[in-house]
């Protein structure tokens, strides 16, 4: 993943003429090809560490969610874990053998999506007029909400011990003789490749949004919104459309994580941390930017939840930290590198690792001619 | 060039009697102003005068503290039609429903209705879970299980009065108690009604020994029928007129708002540039072409042909509204990178791209020299040869003497002359306004 990441930044500057924009695509096909080839080159990708690159991919996913809100229309979203919590908890609630629904894996993730969706509308239309630090706030408010809420049905949700066990996609579905819940319980390769063609489904589908009319409203009302309503554009409605859209692949996310975990894990998975987490890996990795979106996650994300926990294990297996000291581990360190490593991309590189062409001309420029 | 002008028949625009007021600031003064179609018209006047402000008005940016705009003969704001009442109602509706869940407590709820069902062992189907819903909200009785016995509960599985090894004890055992819990209910203040009347109840009493309930959670649970209902009529009807309400207020905020304008045929520019600077110079002019290209959120998701054909008719009229102000050779520049005349040019290339009838200018020329100048002014006559009415705000005397058909001059927000150049080049008025008066 990271190698492959590695290769991309290594790319020329993308010059806004037709021809380069095919070979971008070929770019992101090519990412496509290897990490679809890996798993069957890679034995290691059939243990823990296929779990974890899933993990990564559905982070990827909901980092993409984000950047429509802040990279692409410019409204700060602090809360975008909760619209993963809830997408989750949904289709945790239609697969569950705990409730009598009992819907497929797809069924219930299109319910989810739709009901995510729906919940971005509802958070959007009352907090339109509403904007930099005060929707921040709103959000903020909102993730919190949602996780209290999440905990205080215990009913509904379970508490604090979450629901589970959400069974696998395809549990009790059979193709060609084989027994999909089974596979996707035992192989987590399965999962990996669901969670990959999600991933490149939501890629496609954000590479179209970019150079489509709705795309481009939704920038022209990040860069002037009065400029944008002048010009006939309902900033209302395009405002909507990012938060629904935003929240409904928030959700998605949501689903195969909890299908991943068979658990929707406790309400404190979806809370601040996570929400920051997200918006730091898009603002390092470029605002609005779709491979600068990606590598931001491969870097912070990756760096979290498969370099630190391989780096602590080799600590361990070296014996150099025989009394377990904290400061002697990798993780005690964790947070401090993740801290510094923030300061010196905002430093040198303020528009993100990989910068969409046009956020960078914005910064280059410092918004002249506004 | 001035043959077609004249206030022959409803001018294009028509503002009446326009004042803005800030505060105790008066921007614009009863201001009177007739754009025939087809005409240039300008609004000259000194610095601080109101013109901006009266652009402001007309574009909808400002609502006019009194008097009124009219476009064609209309007001522009949107209608408050059916449509708006139902999506009020819509909206309140689903407020109020989100206020009645909390206020009738939608876990307890969740609890007795899917979650109670699944606790028995019954098989999940929509008449057992209507019959529990509606226990519920009757405040009745019901039987879940527990470690292998069987529980008689209250609805909201908040009290339990009975634990017994059997189902059909149990059974017994719970309807006995709803009969004695009924018949609280129906004594004196209250009047028993249709939900009420149990004949297995009755009928089952004698038959088995009843557990000992204090006599006042046989009152509370006497009362849960009507504190359920109060309750959930109480948060509807809160949450229904709160968000009826509330989507009313922002509709009326929302009513005039620039886009409603633009949508009807005025478009217009920026006295300090208003591009979209990190885009390219072409997607400038596509934000302008948005309302004109056909398609929704899912064709352009799946990129359908029509879609790629709209795209690709939009980028070619795109080229043809850049090519007119003569920025066709710099369509994939950033906006932002062009020099200040060019901006001004795409400015008002995106203008003309939504395809309005009217395009207001705020200070086309500002900042240029003579030469570019007058070449601003041919392109301002081109424009209304394309059948554009033009209304100028500019400061250039050469540049609005040349191409205007009728001039208003503004001072301290009050017109004070308007007619043909000659005739406002003549006006004692304003002269005294531009060169101060003689004492």
């Amino acid at each position: 993943m990271s190698t492959n990441q590695a290769s991309r930044t290594s790319a020329p500057p993308a010059p806004s003429t037709g021809p380069w924009a095919f070979l971008a695509q070929r770019w992101e096909l090519v990412t496509l090809a290897a990490l679809a080839i890996a798993p069957l080159v890679i034995p290691a990708l059939g243990g823990a560490l296929g779990g974890q690159v899933t993990n990564l991919f559905i982070y990827c996913i909901l980092a993409l969610a984000l950047n429509v809100m802040v990279g692409y229309t410019g409204l700060v979203h602090l809360g975008i874990a909760s619209f993963f919590g809830i997408g989750a908890y949904v289709l945790a609630i239609l697969t569950v053998p705990m409730y009598p629904f009992q819907i497929g894996f797809l069924a219930a993730a299109v319910i989810a999506v739709l009901v995510t969706a729906g919940t971005g509308l509802a958070l959007g239309a009352p907090t339109l007029r509403l904007r930099g630090d005060y929707l921040a706030i709103v959000t903020l408010g909102f993730g919190e909400v949602v996780k209290v809420t999440l905990r205080n049905l215990e009913q509904i949700t379970g508490g604090m011990k979450g629901l589970n066990p959400v069974p696998p996609p395809g549990a009790g579905v059979t193709v060609a003789g084989i027994d999909l819940g089974k596979e996707f319980a035992i192989d987590p390769r399965w999962f990996y490749y669901l969670a990959l063609l999600s991933l490149a489904g939501v890629v496609l589908a954000m590479r179209r949004l970019e150079n489509s009319r709705l795309g481009r409203a939704l920038v022209a009302v990040r860069e002037d919104e009065l400029a944008a309503q002048a010009m006939g554009i309902s900033a209302t409605k395009v405002k909507l459309a990012a938060f629904a859209m935003s929240s409904a692949v928030a959700g998605l996310a949501g689903c195969l994580y909890a299908a991943s975990l068979s658990t929707t894990a406790d309400p404190n998975a979806y809370d601040f941390n996570r929400s920051i987490m997200v918006l730091c890996a898009v603002i390092l990795g470029g605002l609005g930017s779709i491979p600068g979106t990606l590598l931001g996650v491969a870097i912070l994300v990756g760096f979290d939840t498969v370099l630190a926990p391989w780096a602590d294990s080799w600590i361990q297996q070296m014996n150099v930290n025989p009394k377990g000291l904290s400061y002697l581990s990798f993780s005690g360190w964790r947070l401090a590198i993740f801290g510094v490593a923030l300061v010196l991309v905002m430093r040198y590189r303020p528009e993100g690792l990989i910068p969409s062409r046009r956020l960078a001309a914005e910064l280059r420029d410092g918004g002249a001619g506004s | 060039m001035n043959n077609n002008a004249g206030p022959a028949g409803t001018p294009l625009l028509h503002v009446d009697r326009v004042t803005v007021r800030f505060g105790g600031l008066v921007a614009v003064s009863a201001l009177d102003l007739d754009v025939p179609e087809g005409s240039i018209v300008s609004l000259i006047g000194p610095n601080g005068a109101g013109k901006t402000t009266a652009f402001n008005c007309v574009s909808g940016i400002y609502a006019p503290s009194s008097g009124s705009v009219r476009f064609r003969g209309k007001r522009l704001e949107r209608s408050f039609t059916l449509g708006t009442i139902l999506w009020a109602l819509a909206v309140g509706l689903l407020t109020g429903l989100l206020f009645a869940a909390a206020a009738v407590d939608v876990d307890r709820l969740w609890l007795a209705v899917v979650k109670r069902g699944m606790i028995t062992g019954e098989p999940f189907t929509m008449s057992g879970a209507m019959k529990r819903l509606r226990g519920y909200f009757r405040s009745e009785l019901a039987i879940d299980q527990m470690a292998g016995k069987w529980r008689v509960v209250s609805a909201d599985g908040s009290d339990v009065l009975a634990i017994k090894r059997d189902l059909g004890e149990a059974t017994l055992v719970r309807d006995a108690l709803q009969a004695k819990v009924t018949a609280r209910r129906t004594g004196p203040g209250t009047v028993p009604d249709a939900t009420d009347l149990n004949p297995r109840a009755a009928a089952a009493a004698p038959l088995v020994a009843l557990p000992v309930v204090k006599e006042e959670v046989l009152d509370r649970l006497a009362a849960g029928k009507s504190r359920i209902r109060w309750r959930g009529w109480l948060g509807l009807i809160a949450g229904l007129l709160l968000g009826s309400a509330g989507t009313l207020a922002v509709w009326q905020r929302g009513r005039r708002s620039p886009h409603v304008v633009a949508r009807a045929g005025i478009s217009r520019t920026f006295q300090n540039i208003r591009l979209f600077s990190s885009m390219s110079v072409l997607e400038n002019v596509l934000v302008g072409l948005d309302r004109t290209i056909p398609g929704g959120v899912f064709s352009m998701l799946l990129r359908t042909p029509a879609n790629r054909r709209a795209e690709a008719e939009a980028r070619q009229k795109a080229i043809v509204a850049l090519d007119f102000v003569g920025l066709s050779g710099d369509a994939n520049r950033i906006a932002g990178e062009l020099p200040y005349g060019d901006q001004r040019r795409l400015e008002i290339a995106r203008a003309l791209a939504t395809g309005a009838k009217l395009i207001l200018l705020d200070e086309p020329a500002a900042g240029m020299n003579p030469s570019e100048a007058g070449d601003l002014a041919g392109l301002v006559e081109r424009i209304r040869d394309r059948g554009v009415t033009v209304l100028l705000i500019e400061h250039h005397m050469n540049v609005v003497m040349r191409i205007s058909d009728r001039i208003a001059v503004l001072d301290h927000g009050t017109k004070i002359a308007e007619g043909t150049p000659a005739e406002v080049r003549r006006d004692e008025k304003v002269i005294e306004a531009y060169l101060g008066g003689e004492g």
